[in-house]
């Protein structure tokens, strides 16, 4: 059973990708699919799910939604999920989704795997994959239980929707009380920041935890200053101790970027900073750790300390162009 | 208003070294330095501010874990907690994220806590599970990601902001008794005092075993490990260091970069 994220009347484009991982899962182990979609206003993009998909879809009509909220999203599925029992709950792993799938699983005495980024089989049993140790390594995980909730990686799962001459699923309709009874929703506050500095530069140098203090953000600095329309950018780890603005902040709960040349100095490499880079054409990572994530995301991997290396780019660079200027004054 | 927070005892994720072993799977060598979830530090901040600015506040911090995860109370102690609690798993094995919220859920039922606090995930097990599931399990409402927390003009409420995708922010009241589980940068986490960790030091902690809570659920077992697959070319330069810079330099060139 995939849940489509609540994205009051509009069908969310990561319904695609859960549809998309519980075809993948189908591949594995016979089964049949159906999307669950619950909110205030879900039928017309109920529909848009059945048609585009060819799937069964049910609609939760819940009298009273406003917005996702956890408690009464929680209630309402755990009811749909003990009636239909089924084998796996698709959740996508995001604000919404990481945050209810637990929950829901503890509920109806479910195993649960968060951030699941690819199924396989080993020693005969279904497993999922997702990483452990900072993204250092990806575990497998097998579940005993009769039901398992997994949110799913967004970006990781593709597909193309069924072909217009495939049958609409059918949709079935249903209702349920919105009973947000402990918790109220009181509104959505866009993010303050403006990050065009970051996602207009076509070289970003980035910096994480590694850099080791603030003063050392200048090495950064003048790497940046060596580099055609170079911008420094950082991790979240760095613009939460202050020593970027958060206006500088790649990754999900900040900017993504996707400049020519992407420098990481000192990145571990956590899925959510790699998300927001990944668009990045030519990356060059450096970090003391020869094990470091980052190293998998990168075309050019340098096992070095930031801090003497940095300053050692400069250098090269300019003995670069030097030779190149006593090239020209030769001719 | 007594506060429960909730903290997890890591090993240090950069030195941890990954080996390759047989059918292409992979093993880890864990070194024997283990230190607080980063996550949770945190927590421990955000609770010792409530209790600086709500006269009568309390903070308890609890763990679970084997033996040597005793350890990892002292820091939230030498930051401002009062009490520390050891749930002691007879094994160096993880329980589990829902193992591990029944143990805290079984622990913190009817002790009557107003607000309990957890980072949002771990560094080592990524899940961000155990507060879903212990709210869950105490039948408590709770937030995910939140990333301000406020007294509500209603005593029995707090109003919280949580982060979603982007950077935006939802806002939120909720009622107390709750669960929080707070995202890195709501607050700057403070360095632990000595006095502080002399004195939590004396006091000891309060360590109960978990066989005498509710028994563990092992529905989630772990069957290997796998290197990450390379998503780039990810050539490793050697040499010197003035030799790689060189190198970089020669690369930077070639692509037009300078
Ligand atoms: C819901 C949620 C959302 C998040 N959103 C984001 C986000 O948008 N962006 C983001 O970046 N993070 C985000 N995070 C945090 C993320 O999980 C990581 O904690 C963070 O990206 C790590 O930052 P880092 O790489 O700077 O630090 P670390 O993980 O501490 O890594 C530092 C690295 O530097 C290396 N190093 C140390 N010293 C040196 C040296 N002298 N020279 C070279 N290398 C050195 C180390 O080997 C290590 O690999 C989010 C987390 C959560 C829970």
């Amino acid at each position: 059973m995939v849940i489509a994220p609540c994205a009051n009347g509009r069908v969310h484009p990561e319904t695609d990708e859960l549809v998309a991982f519980g075809r993948r899962l189908q591949a594995l182990r016979a089964g049949a699919i159906g999307v669950c979609i619950v909110g205030g206003d879900v039928n017309v993009a109920a529909r848009e799910i059945a048609q585009r998909h060819s799937v069964p879809v049910t609609a939760i009509q819940a009298a009273g939604f406003s917005h996702y909220l956890s408690e009464p999203y929680v209630a309402v599925l755990t009811e749909e999920i003990e009636a239909v029992k089924p084998a796996f709950v698709c959740a996508p792993h995001t604000s919404q989704g990481w945050e209810w799938a637990p929950a829901v699983a503890a509920r109806i005495g479910a195993g649960c795997i968060c951030g699941v980024d690819g199924i396989t089989e080993c020693q005969g049993r279904l497993c999922f994959q997702k990483e452990l140790y900072g993204g250092k390594v990806k575990g497998l995980f097998s579940v005993s239980t009769t039901t398992t909730v997994i949110s799913v990686m967004p970006g990781i799962f593709t597909i193309k929707p069924a072909p217009p001459p495939c049958p609409p699923g059918p949709v079935t309709y249903k209702e349920a009380a919105w009973r947000p009874a402990q918790t109220r929703y009181v509104g959505t506050r866009q993010a303050g920041v403006d990050a065009s500095d970051i996602t207009a530069a076509p070289i970003i140098v980035a910096v994480g935890n590694g850099i080791g203090s603030p003063e050392n953000i200048a090495l950064a600095n003048r790497l940046a200053r060596r580099l055609p329309k170079a911008a420094v950018a950082g991790t979240r780890v760095v613009c939460d101790r202050g020593w970027l603005g958060y206006d500088r902040q790649v990754g999900i709960s900040g900017a993504s970027v996707a400049p020519a040349l992407y420098i990481a100095c000192g990145i571990s490499g956590a899925s959510q900073h790699v998300m927001g880079m990944r668009g990045a054409r030519f990356v060059i990572a450096i970090n003391t750790d020869p094990r470091a994530p980052i190293f998998n995301e990168a075309d050019i991997c340098i096992v070095e300390d930031i801090i003497r290396f940095i300053p050692l780019i400069e250098e090269a660079c300019g003995r670069l162009a030097e030779g190149t200027k006593e090239a020209i004054d030769v001719r | 208003m007594k506060i429960l927070v909730c903290v997890k005892q890591v090993p240090d994720v950069e030195r941890i070294v990954v080996r390759d072993a047989a059918d292409g799977m992979a093993a880890l060598d864990i070194s024997n330095e283990f230190r607080m979830n980063r996550f949770d530090e945190f927590a421990v901040e955000a609770a010792v501010r409530i209790k600086e600015s709500m006269a009568g506040a309390s903070i308890h911090v609890i763990t679970v874990g084997p033996g040597r995860a005793a350890d990892v109370l002292k820091r939230p102690l030498g930051m401002g907690a009062d009490q520390g609690i050891h749930l002691k798993t007879p094994t160096d094995a993880d329980p589990g994220p829902a193992a591990v919220a029944a143990f805290i859920a079984g622990y913190a039922r009817s002790r009557g806590y107003r607000l309990i606090l957890c980072g949002s995930m771990s560094e080592d097990g990524l899940n961000g599970q155990v507060g879903p599931m212990a709210a869950a399990y105490l039948d408590l409402p709770y937030a995910t990601q939140v990333i301000a927390i406020q007294p509500a003009p209603d005593p029995s409420e707090l109003s919280i902001e949580r982060e979603i995708e982007g950077g935006a922010r939802e806002m939120l009241a909720i009622r107390l008794p709750a669960l929080l589980t707070l995202q890195p940068g709501i607050n700057r986490p403070r360095y632990p005092s000595l006095s502080r960790l002399l004195r939590a030091h004396r006091q000891g902690v309060e360590t109960i075993p978990t066989e005498t809570l509710r028994p563990a659920e092992a529905w989630v077992e772990r069957l290997g490990l796998m290197a990450p697959p390379r998503m780039r070319a990810s050539q490793v330069l050697t040499g010197s260091a003035r030799e790689k810079a060189d190198r970089l330099a020669a690369i930077l060139k070639e692509k037009a970069f300078i």
